[in-house]
C-alpha cells in the first residue's frame, strides 16, 4: 500500500537518506521539511499518512511541532512517529505520555525502517502504537 | 614536970643515955620512913623518961595539929594518936616562941610552975638556967582535964618552920633534969634531921612519882606510830586524882578541825564543847598572859573570877575544882589541858568536940573524948606539886602537840610526797604504759596511715587515671560533642531527631535553613504535620504510610528520594532522606532523619540528562546519516542508482568527519576541563600566533568570500601556542561561518597594561543578547542547523573558553543583531618580554 510520509528534520543529510530509504525500499511518497514551520505547513497542506518527526530542532522542536499538529483538527489524526536521536530513558518516558504513534530511535536501521513504519501505521489503525 | 638542975641523971639513965642516942640515931639512919622514926622516937623517949605518954604533935597549915606518933605506958593516960587539936590549943604566940626562941617548957601542975628555956638571942646557945614562972590557970586546967600532972614540950623545927612538938606527959608529978632535957633536945634535933631527911625522901619520892607520871605521859605522847593523847589525858587525870579532864587542841590551820579528848566528868554546856563556849573563851582571853588557872573551889571564888554560866556548867557536872594549863609553844597557843576534881568527904578525929560557938576558944577544951568530925562535899584543892606537875605535863603536851603538828605536817608532807611519788610513779607507769600504747598506736597508726597513704596514693593515681581518662573522655566527649555539633552545624544535610511520638527533639542549622526557619521553631513540632510531608508528585502522605512513621513504628530504616518537604511559607523542596530508628535498650525511642535538599541535584541531574541527551543526540545524528546512507549502499538497493549511491557515500563521509570532530571536541573539552591536557606553555610571539591562525583560516575565508584581516602585534606570551592558535582559528571559523559574503573578519590585538586583548570581529548576523553567555556552553549554537551545516560541533566556543581560562584569561562576546559580533579574550603578558 502506497504511503505518503512527511519527514520533518533539520538535518538535511538525514532527510535525504531517510527519504531515499523509504522511496527505494517501500516506494512510498516522501515529503520533507527542514523546520517545524515548514513541516506543519506541509502536513496541513498534504495530509500525509504519517509524519516522521525529529525532536531536536532549533527554534521549534519536535514536541512543540507535535502539539501544533495535534492542535490543528486537520492534522491531529495524522500518526506521528518520532524519529529521534534522544534515546535516554527520561526522554522515552516523556514520549510515552504523548499521543504519538511510535518512537523510532536514531540511528535507525535503513533496511527495516520501512517495515517498522508500516507496522506502526497498521498498528495505529488498530489503535495502539509501538515504541521502539 | 619540973627540971632539977641540981639533980642529974640516974645511973641507969646515965647508962641508957648513950644507948638511947645510939639507937635513935640508928633508927633514924636505918629508916627514912618518918612514921617509923617518930614511933621509934616516942618509944625510946618514953622508955628513957619513964613517963606515961610520949607523943609527936604535928602542926598543920591552919594552926591545928594532930598526934602523929605516940607511946603510952600501961594506959596511965589515954591514947591520943591520930587525934587532932584545934589551933587555939596552942595559940600563935606560943607557936612563935616555939619557933623563934626554941622555947622548951616544963609544966608542973602541982606547983603550977612552968619552966622555960630559950636559945640565946643571936646565938645558937641555950640559956643556962631554966626560968620558972607561974603557969596560966587555963593551961593548968587544960592539962588537968587531960589527966596530965607533968609535961615536957620540945619544939621540932624543920628548916626554920615549926614542924611539931615532942611532948612527954606523965600522970604523976615528975621532975625533969637538965640532962633529960638535953637528951630530949638532942632527940628532937635528931628528929628534925630525920624529918628533913624524910621530907627529902618524900620530895624525892614525889619527884620520882612525878617523874614517873611525866615519863608515862611523855611515853604516851611520844609513842609510835601515833601519840596516845587519850591515854595520856587519862594518865594525867589519874596522877592529879581528878574526876575528869579534857584536852583541847586548837586547829593548826584552816583545814584542820579542832580536836577534843575527854575523860570522866565534863562540864555541861548548852551546845558544843566548852572550849567553843563564848564565856570560856572570853574568860581565858582576859588572862591572856596567864598560863595556868588553878581553881580550888568554884564555890569559893570571887564573883568575877569565873562567869556564873561556867560555874553552873561545872557545878552541874559535880566538878568542884579545876586546873587549866595553856598549851603553848613559842608564844603560840596550841590548846588547853584541863583536869577537874569533884567534891570529897573529909573526916577528922578530934580530941574533944570542938565548940562551934567558941571558935576562938576563949575557954580551954576540957574534954578530950574522941570526936570524929565528918565534912561532906569539900573541895579538894590543888597542891603546888599538882600545879607543878600539870605545868610540866602541859609543857610536854605542848611540845608533843607541836611535834605532832610538825609530824603530821611532815607526815602529811611525806604522805603527800609519797602519794605524789606514788602518783608520779603510777603516772610514770601509766605514762610509760601510755607511751608504750601510744608508740604501739603510733606505730599501728603510722602503719595504717602508710597503708592508707599508699592506698590513697594508689586511689589518687587511679583517680588521677580515672580523672585523666574522664578528662580525656570528657575532652573526647566534648570534642566529639563539638565535632558532632560542628558536624551537625556544618553538615550540609539537614538532620533532625524525633521522639517516639514523632515530635522533633533536635535539628541542625542546615535543617532549619532548608526549612526556612529557626532551629528553636522546629523543636517540639510534630514532624508530619509541620513538614506536610508529601510524595514527589505533591500528594500528602497519610501518617500511617509515611516512611518516617514506619521507621518509628517498626524500626526499619527508610529512605526516599524526591519526596517533598514543605516550608512554613507553603513552598516545598525535593528531598532525599534516610530515617533511622533510635533504640535505647532495644526499645525504639525515636528516629533520626537525615535529609538533603536535592533541588540543585535534580537540576544538575536534569542538566546532565539533558547533556547526555544532547551528546547522545549530537553523536546519533551524524551516525544516523552514516548508518542510513551506508545501509542503503550496502543493501544494494542503490546499485541501479550509482549517483544516489555516490551521494550516500558522500553524506556518509561528511558525517563521519563530523563525528570525528565531534568526538575530538568532546574529548578535548573533558580533558581540558579536568586538567588531563597540560598546556605546554612557552615563550611565543603574539604576531606569530595571529599570523599562523589567519593563514590557517585563509582558505576557508576565501571559499566563503570573506575578507580576512589581521593586524599582528608584537608581544611575548607565556602560552601554549598550539592551543592559542586553536582558539583563534575557532573564533575565526565561527566568524567566517556566520558572516555574509564579502564581509570582513578582523583579527586584532592590543596590550592593556599587563594583558593582551585579542579581538575577532565579524559583520555577521549577530547574537541575541539572551544568548551572549549561553553560546559558550556546550551545544548552544545560535543556529544549530546552520552551524552543523557549516561543520560545527557546538563545542568550539566551549573549547575556546576552557583554553583561555587555562591560561588565566577571560573570554566574552559583544554583539548586536544585524551588526556582527566581536569575540574578545585576554591573556597575561609575560613581563620579561
Amino acid at each position: 500500500m502506497n504511503k505518503r510520509i512527511l519527514i520533518i528534520d533539520d538535518e538535511a543529510d538525514i532527510r535525504e537518506a531517510t527519504q531515499l530509504c523509504l522511496e527505494i525500499a517501500k516506494g512510498w511518497e516522501v515529503l520533507t521539511a527542514g523546520s517545524s514551520r515548514e513541516g506543519v505547513e506541509k502536513a496541513t497542506a498534504e495530509l500525509p499518512d504519517a509524519v516522521l518527526l525529529d525532536v531536536m530542532m532549533p527554534d521549534v522542536d519536535g514536541l512543540q511541532t507535535f502539539e501544533r499538529l495535534q492542535a490543528n483538527p486537520i492534522t491531529q489524526n495524522i500518526p506521528v512517529i518520532l524519529l529521534t536521536a534522544k534515546a535516554q530513558t527520561a526522554d522515552r518516558l516523556r514520549f510515552t505520555q504523548l499521543a504519538i504513534a511510535a518512537v523510532i530511535t536514531k540511528p535507525y536501521d535503513p533496511l527495516t525502517l520501512g517495515d517498522q513504519i508500516a507496522d506502526i501505521l497498521s498498528s495505529s489503525d488498530r489503535g495502539s502504537g509501538i515504541v521502539q | 614536970m619540973q627540971t632539977d638542975s641540981a639533980q642529974h641523971l640516974s645511973q641507969g639513965q646515965q647508962d641508957a643515955f648513950p644507948l638511947l642516942l645510939h639507937r635513935m640515931t640508928n633508927q633514924i639512919r636505918q629508916s627514912l620512913e618518918l612514921s617509923e622514926i617518930l614511933n621509934a622516937t616516942v618509944a625510946e623517949v618514953r622508955a628513957f623518961l619513964q613517963t606515961d605518954r610520949v607523943k609527936v604533935y604535928r602542926f598543920l597549915a591552919d594552926g591545928s595539929g594532930e598526934v602523929v606518933a605516940e607511946s603510952i605506958d600501961r594506959q596511965q593516960l589515954p591514947s591520943l594518936l591520930g587525934h587532932s587539936f584545934p589551933a587555939g590549943d596552942i595559940p600563935p604566940e606560943a607557936r612563935e616562941l616555939f619557933l623563934h626562941v626554941r622555947q622548951r617548957s616544963i609544966v608542973d601542975v602541982e606547983t603550977q610552975q612552968i619552966g622555960l628555956t630559950f636559945l640565946e638571942e643571936g646565938a645558937d646557945v641555950w640559956t643556962e638556967d631554966m626560968r620558972f614562972r607561974p603557969v596560966d590557970a587555963c593551961h593548968i586546967e587544960y592539962l588537968t582535964a587531960m589527966g596530965v600532972r607533968s609535961s615536957l614540950v620540945v619544939p621540932i623545927v624543920d628548916h626554920d618552920q615549926l614542924w611539931g612538938l615532942l611532948v612527954s606527959h606523965h600522970s604523976q608529978p615528975r621532975r625533969v633534969t637538965d640532962s633529960e632535957l638535953q637528951v630530949v633536945q638532942l632527940v628532937a634535933d635528931q628528929v628534925s634531921i630525920a624529918i628533913a631527911q624524910s621530907n627529902i625522901l618524900n620530895e624525892t619520892r614525889l619527884k620520882a612519882l612525878q617523874e614517873a607520871t611525866i615519863n608515862q605521859v611523855v611515853a604516851l605522847l611520844h609513842s609510835l606510830p601515833e601519840m596516845q593523847l587519850q591515854q595520856a589525858l587519862e594518865q594525867v587525870i589519874t596522877a592529879l586524882h581528878g574526876s575528869g579532864g579534857r584536852l583541847y587542841i586548837a586547829p593548826q590551820n584552816a583545814d584542820q578541825p579542832a580536836q577534843f579528848f575527854v575523860h570522866g566528868n565534863q562540864p555541861i554546856v548548852p551546845q558544843g564543847e566548852i572550849e567553843q563556849n563564848f564565856h570560856w573563851q572570853a574568860w581565858l582571853d582576859i588572862e591572856e598572859q596567864q598560863d595556868i588557872w588553878a581553881l580550888a573551889d568554884i564555890h569559893q571564888l570571887h564573883p568575877f573570877a569565873l562567869p556564873p554560866e561556867l560555874v553552873a556548867a561545872f557545878a552541874m557536872a559535880q566538878i568542884r575544882s579545876l586546873i587549866i594549863v595553856r598549851l603553848h609553844y613559842r608564844q603560840k597557843t596550841l590548846g588547853y589541858l584541863s583536869v577537874f576534881r569533884g567534891a570529897i568527904d573529909v573526916q577528922r578525929i578530934w580530941a574533944g568536940r570542938v565548940d562551934q560557938n567558941d571558935l576562938r576558944q576563949v575557954r580551954p577544951n576540957l574534954s578530950f573524948e574522941t570526936w570524929c568530925q565528918s565534912k561532906r562535899d569539900q573541895a579538894n584543892p590543888w597542891t603546888p606539886l599538882d600545879v607543878q606537875l600539870i605545868q610540866i605535863l602541859g609543857g610536854h603536851f605542848a611540845v608533843a602537840i607541836y611535834q605532832r603538828g610538825l609530824y603530821q605536817r611532815v607526815r602529811s608532807l611525806n604522805t603527800s610526797l609519797k602519794r605524789d611519788i606514788q602518783m608520779q610513779k603510777q603516772a610514770e607507769i601509766r605514762i610509760s604504759a601510755l607511751n608504750t600504747e601510744l608508740e604501739l598506736r603510733v606505730r599501728e597508726r603510722t602503719d595504717e596511715l602508710q597503708q592508707t597513704n599508699a592506698e590513697l596514693l594508689l586511689q589518687i593515681a587511679q583517680r588521677e587515671q580515672v580523672l585523666q581518662e574522664q578528662r580525656q573522655a570528657e575532652a573526647s566527649l566534648a570534642r566529639l560533642s563539638h565535632q558532632n555539633e560542628l558536624i551537625l552545624n556544618s553538615a550540609g544535610d539537614g538532620i533532625y531527631g524525633l521522639d517516639s511520638q514523632g515530635r522533633i527533639t533536635f535539628a541542625n542549622p542546615a535543617a532549619a535553613r532548608m526549612l526556612n526557619c529557626e532551629v528553636r521553631e522546629l523543636i517540639g513540632q510534630g514532624m508530619h504535620t509541620y513538614l506536610n510531608y508529601a510524595q514527589a508528585d505533591g500528594t500528602l502522605y497519610l501518617l500511617s504510610e509515611s516512611p518516617i512513621y514506619i521507621t518509628l513504628s517498626n524500626g526499619t530504616v527508610q529512605s526516599r528520594t524526591g519526596d517533598l518537604f514543605h516550608r512554613h511559607n507553603g513552598s516545598s523542596f525535593p528531598v532525599e532522606f534516610v530515617s533511622s530508628p533510635i533504640r535505647e535498650e532495644g526499645k525504639i525511642v525515636g528516629a533520626v532523619v537525615i535529609f538533603k535538599d536535592i533541588t540543585e541535584r535534580q537540576i544538575v541531574e536534569q542538566m546532565k540528562d539533558e547533556f547526555v541527551s544532547i551528546v547522545s543526540h549530537e553523536l546519533r545524528t551524524p551516525l544516523t546519516s552514516i548508518r542510513s546512507t551506508l545501509g542503503l549502499v550496502a543493501s544494494g538497493w542503490l546499485d541501479s542508482h550509482p549517483e544516489k549511491s555516490q551521494r550516500m557515500l558522500e553524506i556518509a563521509y561528511s558525517n563521519t568527519n563530523r563525528l570525528v570532530r565531534l568526538i575530538n571536541d568532546i574529548l578535548d573539552i573533558e580533558r581540558i576541563k579536568f586538567g588531563k591536557v597540560t598546556m605546554e606553555k612557552k615563550f611565543c610571539n603574539a604576531d606569530d600566533i595571529m599570523t599562523q591562525s589567519v593563514d590557517a583560516m585563509r582558505a576557508m575565508a576565501e571559499k566563503a568570500d570573506i575578507i580576512l584581516s589581521v593586524v599582528p602585534i608584537a608581544a611575548h606570551l607565556w602560552a601554549d601556542p598550539d592551543r592559542l592558535i586553536q582558539t583563534l582559528t575557532n573564533l575565526l571559523n565561527n566568524a567566517i561561518k556566520f558572516s555574509p559574503a564579502h564581509s570582513i573578519v578582523q583579527l586584532t590585538a592590543e596590550i592593556c597594561t599587563d594583558q593582551i586583548l585579542f579581538c575577532v570581529k565579524d559583520q555577521g548576523t549577530g547574537i541575541p543578547s539572551d544568548k551572549l553567555e549561553a553560546i559558550f556552553d556546550r551545544f548552544q549554537q545560535v543556529d544549530a542547523s546552520n552551524s552543523r551545516s557549516q561543520g560545527g560541533t557546538g563545542l568550539g566556543l566551549t573549547i575556546c573558553r576552557e583554553i583561555v581560562q587555562q591560561h588565566g584569561g577571560k573570554i566574552w562576546v559583544e554583539s548586536q543583531l544585524g551588526s556582527g559580533s566581536s569575540f574578545y579574550f585576554t591573556l597575561p603578558i609575560h613581563i620579561d618580554s
